[in-house]
């Protein structure tokens, strides 16, 4: 006898498109047991506990299109499988997970569900359906639990995992112009596009960003002087090897000056406006501890700025501000930090805050000093201390900076060499032209943070990662290459290789991967059948500029299409005896939910391959976003007669030989004796043969290439080699 | 014998092309003829045996000192390695003084040498010690410390022989090749288009072999680990033998290979834990070590690197063994030979105790035993050429890693039996791919045949055809520079390309102005050729760049020379006479490119003469259509450019160009025969370019030279109905162009006002009033703002003697200060005048006299103003 319990029998994950949905999901077969009898609104203070732990649940409109509505199904009464998925979905939300997807459905066995929710990272989602379970049964049982623990967990596993928040936004930008993405790490090394047509980024940087111009942002004396060269102004200044070299180079520059390390970063070991033989000893002695060398430039009058660079484009700018406090005659400085500053709800430490916490750190106490205070004086009412010099560059200023100022910046990139990058500027105006004001360029960063622009603490957020987009994509490419998927119930595997064999002859290095394993061109790579893992090396390889996959119904049910969209969608057929019944797949309808998936991805500028002597998989052409050619033995089949009369194509066997046709006009592609894979032992049937034709008339491939391809495949059969 | 001043000539000189220094050299009396110094010589032949001969052969004129210093420095630079055999010792006319000039291949290194030389001849001359052996020591030290390592040397090496221009951005490897936009970078083994994501991929050992298995290239299976204790337990999952290694290492440090005990790995693990993140555990594959060098989508390279070892013969110790391998004279200490000596240290230790080895143990004859088990050069192994034997497929592999991981460079580290066979059919797999890769063993391999490596990656960077440049024109000469250059550029400008320019108003990129002063010397020529956007260049290039420092760049397409003055800068520099001032402007035309054009002017014989000098053609330019030069030229089928009324002909043959002159506004319809000349010199070194005609006809029409654009270039003002032109005229060739420029025009009274700058001879500051008091009425004298070390009022004085026999002006007047001298002059304009002002302080005169000009129409509009218009009726 079942005990009141939520138990997971299997979870699937299903890490692309599915019948589901297209996005990557996990699909938990879940027993609940006796509460299949115990709906919400027959456990006493359910409702209450789960509302007063997870208020944020209001937001799910599920069951009645509006605000609060899946709450009104808890009251009113539904199931934990139902629940379960809200409160895993909500979970991931409040840690900081993208995705609002999910679904419960009931199968053949009562008290088994399976519950489908959005895992764009399967280790924290899965860790949410735990902690969901735990947590619904906590409510279900009045017991306690600790919700914002259980949280904060989930918090973890985001950061662990999921994309920090510039390759987030990157890849937001990918998505948003359908461009394909794949992590390639568990950190931000992220691949666009598929084979050959595919670029990478690594957080701000891209397959374009040279590691030599790296090395020569990293030294910043050599930067200096290749800008000056190029007349973009820069604060005269050299590198020092001791203190009394750093007190003479101020003298030859002039006071102010500023003292910092030459190959240092993120402003550590800087010290601005230094005016005393003292301050400027002491500014090395620090300074040298931090990097290699030492560098005393002109101190540049105003405020520290930050432009991006993206391409050719200067694409944000933000300004700095200082921090400072006004004394009122009773707090310390200490306190007045805290009171007056750190107060301030942009401030904090995460990444989800604009602007850091001000904190007494060695840079903040010289300043105090200069103004002759430390961290527990008490300054007189109404005075004004400076804390911070350099406050957190995150004003947004892009639409003031005058075109001289972004000529300059966009020049700096290039001369250093990099695509993108982040540059460092002083000035007073950034509206007014540099030479005006003795502004100048102090730097020039690889990889720059991106954070700034797109949360700035004040400001108009900037679309920097669809610039980066934009920059690695121009025209609006989308980094595909010509990608075929064959689906159905028979005949896939002599498709898709078939397919292959045309592209190759139309002179495309060819990814396959099918039941027989993955090949790349000739080679057989895996022996194994190819699954979720080999379609997806296929479209990682960037040297393949075309893939052909095969997906079975089962791995479509049980792990996902390896792709987001495809070219050409293959469907050979329907077979209603080819049930799964482990997965709840009996009924043709069923068959027909699983497959059409194959027929949802094709995208609108694609066509979807279709058997018209099936009805079922004929059907499907209405499911399709961009064209359909249609295949069968006969071309005398109304559909066909039907589909030709639309001025679309089709294509069959008439008198013994393939014809493709296409509205009125017919072309006789090759007689059937000359198809030796026909007859040969084992050999092809002919809708395989005709599918491929049409999948290759499809993909536009030359119809010379077809024909030879028809005429020569099966003989030899692929090398095989495996690693 | 002293040294008063040392100069570096980085580029083409007056001496040759190549770098040198150029010494100024003080010789007492006796000094002069060390033939005189008893024993000298045998005492320096005894210090530095290797000293080149003093005495030419069968020269019989004496020797000075000042000649064994500069033989003393080339000998010791030679000593010491560095390819030098350049030597110039050259008496000036003042007795004593000479000018020692002794190529270099790195300044430090000359400079070092000269030191030493210097001396090495005190020594010789007092009979003191000099210790040979450890100056060369230092010498070598410092040459090997600062010259280009070997990898980046063979690619420096690949572009010369591919006429590449280079440049070295540090002292490190960073190497610019090509100039402007044409240029590219490489640092060390690394091209400028690998990319950060590639190298840090790269540094990432899972990582890439994760992305290799996605490929399809075989890697051994593996994984990383957590501890010791997950090292065993992957070394099971895997079935041993096999390796463990830091996940992030280098050059085979912590890495142990072939072992299959749980004692063994346990101690691999805590070896490997040091010296990076985290560990990695892998299938071992028994084998070869190989590199293979990819470039770009080619396999270049390919070497078997075995560990250091010796073979026994039964009688020696292994330490016996090892010493006599180290014996071997190619083996060094560092990495700039080609093998390195074998180390018995610990690590050596530890490898012989596996074998059962002790370092005093005896080897059975003919036993190899292995001293460590990684095979880097840098510890004493060896690599094997084997390139030639690489099976296609086994290339591919190494070519689809390189790709895979995205490096452009790239060392594939391979392990298996053989190279001849495909990696699949052996069970060898790349283990490895590494960004900036050593080329040493594939340049100088222990065995086998040296790659040209250097030349693949220079091929992959640059096409066939392309040598990285962009066309380069340089303009020398007395006068007319600045023009000729400005409308050069104008020329290439209208023709689409971005044009940096250099002269002695500053650096332009473009209209855009990135320097201000005189910018014409070899420094902003080379900061012309590092700007990322620039398509051409035009460089003003002065005597004093080329004296002090050559020229800024190896060569040039164009070289323009206009004319050599009588008077301008003689005196300085040892340069005394119009000859001496020809050889030097001469250095542009003797670097023009075998392919590329003088543009000489024939009516000038000291520059009609530098054709001879010139490895490329020549364009003649003359007013004077039926100079003997013009004529014999255009006999000769090649091109000229001359004036024939008022029109400039280019001619070459039966083909013909013919520009009025009235379509050029710069020549005043003609009446300024040096704009004349300048843009008949522009128009050759346009057509030299190849320039489309419509294109320079174009550009000259539009050519514009007002006070903006060309401040202080015979710039025309009017006022108060009289004409003013100014001019930074300063010499006296350029003030008697712009006397008969003037003369051309009419005009009631003429007036001038005049500076003259101190550092020029008092003959030539004198000859300049000379030829001013025979054209003008009136002229204003003032002193110049910087009197270059003359005394208050000597500069006058000068001035008013010239003026002693003018046959013209009548009214002399003496000021103090540039505005007020103009001031003084316009006060007394009136319509139908003409004033010349020879400005200085250019940019403030100019505004000077712009504001004038303002403030006067102000002041006429305001009395033109009847009162009380402004009221409503």
């Amino acid at each position: 006898m079942k005990r009141k319990h939520i138990e997971f029998l299997d979870v699937l994950s299903l890490r692309g498109p599915s019948m589901w949905t297209y996005p990557p999901v996990l699909e938990a077969w879940v027993d609940i047991g006796e509460l299949e009898d115990f709906p919400s609104n027959l456990i006493p203070g359910f409702y209450e506990r789960l509302e007063a732990w997870l208020p944020t649940l209001i937001e799910h409109r599920c069951s009645y299109d509006e605000r609060g509505g899946f709450l009104r199904r808890v009251r009113e009464g539904t199931w934990p499988g139902h629940i379960l998925e809200h409160v895993t979905l909500e979970l991931q939300n409040l840690a900081g997970l993208p995705g609002g997807f999910g679904k419960a459905r009931e199968t053949s066995t009562r008290g088994v569900y399976r519950v489908i929710v959005s895992a764009y990272q399967e280790e924290v989602t899965r860790a949410a359906l735990h902690t969901a379970r735990d947590l619904v049964m906590a409510a279900i049982e009045d017991q306690p639990y600790d919700v914002p623990a259980a949280i904060e967990a989930l918090r973890d596993l985001v950061n662990e995992y999921w994309l920090g928040p510039s390759t987030a936004s990157i890849v937001q930008a990918a998505e948003d112009r359908r461009i394909p993405y794949i992590r390639l790490n568990q950190g931000n090394l992220v691949q666009f596009g598929y084979g050959a047509a595919q670029h990478r980024i690594w957080t701000a940087e891209t397959d374009r960003t040279s590691a030599v111009a790296e090395g020569i942002a990293c030294d910043k004396d050599l930067t200096k002087s290749l800008l000056q060269a190029c007349g973009v102004p820069v604060p005269q200044g050299r590198a020092v090897d001791s203190k009394d070299d750093a007190w003479e180079a101020a003298q030859e520059i002039g006071l102010p000056v500023v003292v910092k390390p030459s190959d240092g970063n993120h402003g550590r070991g800087v010290f601005l406006d230094l005016r005393t033989r003292e301050a400027i000893e002491t500014a090395f002695g620090v300074a040298s501890g931090e990097g290699s060398g030492v560098i005393v430039e002109r101190c540049v009058p105003g405020n520290e700025h930050r432009l991006l660079v993206v391409g050719d484009r200067m694409v944000a700018a933000a300004r700095g501000k200082t921090a400072s406090v006004i004394g009122d005659g009773r707090a310390t400085i200490q306190q007045l930090i805290a009171s007056q500053l750190n107060s301030d709800p942009r401030r904090g430490n995460t990444e989800e805050h604009p602007l850091n916490l001000v904190a007494l750190d060695s840079a903040a106490r010289i300043e105090l000093a200069r103004q002759g205070y430390h961290g527990d004086t008490v300054p007189p009412a109404g005075e004004e201390v400076l804390i911070q010099r350099n406050g957190n560059v995150a004003f947004d200023v892009t639409d003031e900076v005058h075109p001289s100022v972004a000529a300059h910046v966009r020049l700096a990139a290039r001369i250093v060499g990099l695509d993108i990058a982040g540059v460092d500027l002083v000035a007073e105006d950034i509206s007014r032209p540099l030479e005006e004001q003795g502004g100048a360029i102090v730097e020039v960063n690889a990889g720059p943070g991106l954070l700034m622009h797109l949360k700035p603490a004040d400001g108009q957020p900037r679309p920097v990662g669809r610039a980066i987009v934009d920059h690695l994509f121009p025209n609006g490419g989308e980094g595909r290459i010509p990608l075929v998927g064959v689906s159905g119930s028979h005949g896939m595997t002599g498709v898709a290789h078939l397919i292959g064999q045309f592209l190759r002859l139309a002179g495309r290095r060819v990814a396959v991967a099918s039941s027989q394993g993955l090949f790349f061109d000739h080679r057989q790579v895996d022996r194994a059948p190819a699954d979720w893992s080999a379609a997806q090396r296929a479209l990682m390889n960037p040297m393949m500029e075309a893939a052909v996959i095969e997906n079975g119904a089962r791995a479509i049910l049980t792990q996902g299409l390896a792709y987001d969209r495809c070219q050409v969608g293959v469907v050979t057929g329907l077979d209603p005896a080819q049930t799964h019944p482990d997965l709840s797949i009996v009924e043709p309808q069923q068959i027909y939910n699983v497959l059409r998936t194959q027929v949802d991805v094709v995208l609108p500028g694609g066509c979807a391959v279709l058997n018209a002597a099936d009805d079922l998989v004929a059907d499907m052409a209405r499911l399709c976003d961009g064209d359909v050619v249609l295949f069968a033995r006969d071309g005398e089949l109304p559909r066909i007669a039907e589909h030709l009369a639309a001025g679309k194509r089709a294509v069959f066997v008439r008198a013994d030989a393939i014809v493709l046709a296409h509205g009125a006009n017919d072309i006789r592609l090759a007689p059937l004796a000359c198809v030796p894979c026909l007859t040969e032992q084992p050999g092809l049937p002919i809708e395989s043969v005709l599918a491929a034709v049409a999948a290759g008339w499809a993909l536009d491939l030359p119809q010379d290439c077809i024909r030879a391809g028809i005429e020569t495949h099966g003989t030899p059969a692929p090398v095989a080699a495996t690693a | 014998m002293e040294v008063s001043r040392i100069r570096a000539l980085r580029g083409p000189n007056l001496w040759s092309r190549r770098t040198a220094l150029e010494a100024i050299v003080s010789c007492t009396e006796a000094e002069r003829a060390i033939a005189g110094i008893s024993g000298f010589e045998a005492r320096l032949r005894a210090r530095f045996p290797a000293i080149g001969l003093l005495q030419p052969a069968g020269q019989e004129r004496s020797v000075s000192m000042a000649r064994a210093l500069g033989l003393a420095t080339l000998g010791l630079q030679s000593q010491a390695g560095c390819p030098v055999t350049f030597v110039r010792t050259v008496p000036t006319l003042d007795a004593g003084i000479y000018q020692v000039v002794v190529e270099y291949t790195e300044e430090e290194v000359g400079r070092l040498a000269l030191k030493f030389a210097l001396e090495l001849c005190q020594a010789a001359e007092h009979d003191t010690p000099f210790d040979l052996d450890a100056a060369l020591t230092q010498l070598r030290d410092l040459d090997e410390d600062i010259r280009i390592g070997p990898s980046t040397g063979s690619i420096v090496q690949a572009a010369v022989q591919r006429g590449i221009p280079y440049r070295r951005l540090t002292q490190g490897s960073l190497i610019q090749f090509g100039w402007g936009k044409k240029q590219r970078r490489i640092q060390a083994a690394e091209m400028d288009r690998s990319s950060a994501i590639a190298e840090s991929i790269a540094q990432d050992k899972e990582l890439t072999k994760t992305l290799l298995h996605a490929t399809g290239v075989p890697v051994p299976e593996g994984r990383p680990v957590e501890d010791a204790e997950d090292a065993w337990a992957a070394a099971q999952e895997i079935g041993a033998p096999v390796v463990v290694k830091p996940r992030d290492g280098n050059q085979g440090k912590g890495v142990a290979v072939n072992i299959s005990t749980r004692e063994q790995i346990l101690a691999a693990y805590a070896v490997a834990d040091k010296y990076g993140s985290a560990v990695l555990v892998e299938r071992y594959i028994p084998g070869h070590d190989f590199r293979l060098l990819v470039v770009g989508d080619t396999l270049v390279a390919a070497s078997r690197r075995d560990p250091p070892q010796v073979s026994g013969d039964a009688v020696h110790t292994i330490r016996q063994l090892v010493d006599e391998v180290n014996k071997d004279p190619r083996r060094g200490e560092g990495h700039a030979t080609s093998l390195t000596k074998i180390r018995l240290d610990d690590i050596a230790i530890a490898t012989l105790a596996k074998a059962g080895y002790t370092p005093e143990s005896v080897p059975p004859n003919g036993a190899l035993v292995i001293l460590r088990n990684n095979a880097n050069l840098s510890t004493g192994g060896t690599a094997t050429d084997v390139t030639d034997e690489v099976h296609p497929e086994f290339a591919a592999h190494a070519i689809a890693a390189a790709r895979t991981v995205g490096l452009d460079i790239c060392g594939v580290d391979v392990v298996a039996g053989t190279v001849i066979k495909p990696l699949e059919s052996q069970g060898g797999a790349i283990v490895e791919v590494n960004a900036a890769p050593g080329l040493r063993m594939h340049l100088t391999p222990s065995y086998g045949k040296p790659r040209a490596v250097g030349e693949a990656v220079i091929a992959d960077m640059f096409a066939p055809e392309d040598d990285g440049r962009i066309p380069v024109v340089a303009v020398a000469g007395t006068n007319g520079k600045t023009t000729t250059v400005r409308l050069i550029a104008h020329l290439q400008g209208v023709n689409g390309q971005l044009v940096g320019m250099t002269n002695s108003d500053g650096v332009y990129i473009g209209q855009q102005r990135i320097d201000v002063g005189d910018c014409s010397g070899p420094r902003s020529a080379r900061n012309v050729l590092l700007h990322p956007d620039v398509d051409a260049a035009v460089f003003e290039t002065a005597r004093g760049g080329i004296l002090r420092e050559g020229l800024g760049f190896d060569r040039c397409d164009v070289a323009v020379v206009t004319n050599i003055g009588m008077g301008d800068h003689l005196g300085l520099n040892f340069i005394s006479t119009v000859e001496d001032l020809a050889v030097v402007k001469r250095v542009i035309v003797e670097n023009v490119a075998p392919t590329g054009t003088a543009v000489l002017n024939a009516t000038d014989p000291n520059v009609a003469n530098m054709a001879d000098s010139c490895p490329g053609s020549v364009i003649f330019f003359s007013s004077d259509r039926h100079h003997t030069l013009i004529t014999t030229q255009r006999a000769k089928n090649q091109r000229v450019v001359y004036r024939d009324g008022q029109a400039i002909v280019a001619a070459r043959g039966a083909e013909e160009h013919r520009i009025p002159l009235a379509d050029i506004p710069l020549t005043y319809d003609g009446a300024i025969d040096f704009q004349v000349e300048n843009a008949m010199a522009a128009i050759a070194a346009a057509w030299a370019l190849g320039l489309d005609w419509q294109v320079i006809r174009r550009g000259l029409a539009s050519f514009v030279n007002d006070a903006q654009t060309a401040p202080g270039r015979f710039n025309r003002f009017e006022f108060r109905g009289a004409t003013i032109f100014a001019d930074y005229g300063h010499n006296p060739d350029a003030i008697q162009a712009l006397v008969r420029a003037i003369e051309r025009m009419p005009a009631k009274r003429r007036s001038v006002v005049i500076s003259g700058a101190g550092d020029r001879r008092d003959v030539d500051i004198r000859r300049q009033t000379e030829i001013l008091g025979t054209a003008f009425d009136q002229v204003v004298l003032y002193e110049d703002q910087c009197q270059r070390g003359r005394e208050d009022g000597e500069v006058l004085t000068l001035l008013r003697e010239g003026l002693a026999g003018a046959t013209r002006a009548q009214d002399v007047r003496e000021i103090r200060g540039e505005f007020l001298a103009i001031d003084t002059a316009m006060d007394e304009l009136a319509a139908g005048d003409l004033c010349l002002i020879l400005v200085d302080q250019v940019e403030e005169a100019l505004a000077h006299i712009e504001q004038r000009i303002a403030a006067d129409c102000a002041i006429s509009a305001a009395m033109r103003q009847p009162t009380g218009q402004s009221v409503a009726h």
